[in-house]
């Protein structure tokens, strides 16, 4: 199987390319696989990966145009020859990696967690099983990046526009019954950037490899913001 | 006040109007394919009736606020430059105004038979 690969090293190459590898394919065989294998025929090409089962969110690329967890994503299922390129949008660092620092700092700008205004219990916070049921669908987001740099949103602001990771996050904390911070966070969102930015592209739910669905997150957002400001 | 521009009512507005105008919209697109008027006297009759007359009268500010979110979003993705965007944004102020103000009369003038 032939697989072409984005290279891009900034302190030697003037210009980025894409190089093509032979790959042997074998049964099962998911992307980061092949990644792997292009990897050891050649010790300069560098891409992100760790678990290997879709729980870390590091091998996030951009597959034949689409953004994909490599671990997660087998070879039969793309058309090709493949080819990978890095998350869109973002700073290449070398290859395929690249600079995450505005996506986590937008995931950091909606304080992704429990915030408390009452003293805490001695023991655990509790919560009835319909509200933890509110929770589900936003909660396995593993923060990959695959939503926030397919967003043509975010391409345009990146340091002013949340994001749809980051704001899946933030409507996880809004929907939770545990949380007493609610007007600060709807607060915190206000203006044209954070939030509304969002235009229902729906890019992110094509992509999430967790099947989430940050733009029904957006829309409860925007809705809570509506019932809370009328 | 905020130092920041509207975010919640200009997306409040966008979708109220849009509600209005998809009604219009779709109230004078099957007019004009099944009732059209035949000529320019007739097309002044069918403005001229109170009714016709005071759903587009209603229609212009609410297509004009419409449009005005839509251009707005369109140079906040797209224009990065303060100074352009600031600049694009005033300009298109006063088309808007412009357009509303000889939409307005055209529908005036109809009306009293102009």
């Amino acid at each position: 199987m032939r697989i072409s690969v984005y290279r891009y090293n900034p302190d030697t190459d003037k210009k980025p390319r894409m190089q093509d590898y032979e790959v042997k394919t074998f049964q099962g065989m998911m992307l980061r696989d092949a990644l792997l294998e292009v990897k050891k025929q050649d010790e300069s090409f560098s891409f992100r990966h760790s678990c290997g089962e879709g729980v870390c969110g590091s091998d996030g690329v951009n597959a034949n145009g689409l953004n994909v967890l490599a671990c997660v994503t087998p070879i039969e299922e793309l058309k090709q020859p493949i080819s990978v390129r890095p998350l869109p949008g973002r700073p290449v660092i070398r290859d395929l990696v690249v600079d995450m620092t505005q996506f986590y700092e937008q995931y950091r700008a909606v304080k992704p967690y429990l915030v408390r205004k009452d003293p805490l219990p001695e023991q655990e916070l509790l919560q009835s099983p319909a509200d933890r049921d509110k929770l589900d669908g936003l909660y396995e987001c593993i923060l990959c990046g695959c939503c926030s740099t397919a967003c043509p949103s975010f391409w345009w602001n990146p340091d002013k526009f949340h994001g749809p990771a980051a704001l899946l996050q933030s409507w996880r904390f809004l929907a939770d019954s545990r949380d007493q911070a609610s007007e600060e966070r709807l607060d915190a969102l206000d203006g044209p950037y954070k939030l509304f930015r969002c235009h229902s592209i729906m890019n992110c739910v094509e992509v999430c490899p967790k099947g989430l669905n940050p733009t029904r997150a957006i829309g409860h957002i925007k809705e809570l913001m509506l019932e809370k400001g009328l | 006040m905020s130092r920041q521009a509207s975010g919640l009512m200009a997306w409040l507005l966008q979708r109220t109007t849009a509600i209005y105008l998809s009604f219009l919209a779709l109230y004078l697109l099957l007019k004009f394919i099944f009732d059209a008027p035949a000529d320019h006297a007739e097309l002044v009759d069918w403005v001229a009736h109170p009714l016709v007359a005071m759903a587009l009268m209603l229609g212009v500010p609410l297509v004009l606020a419409h449009a005005w979110v839509g251009i707005r979003d369109v140079l906040i993705d797209y224009v990065r430059i303060t100074n352009l965007r600031v600049g694009l944004m005033t300009w298109f102020v006063f088309i808007i105004v412009a357009s509303g103000l000889w939409f307005v009369k055209a529908i005036i003038t109809a009306g009293t038979g102009g």
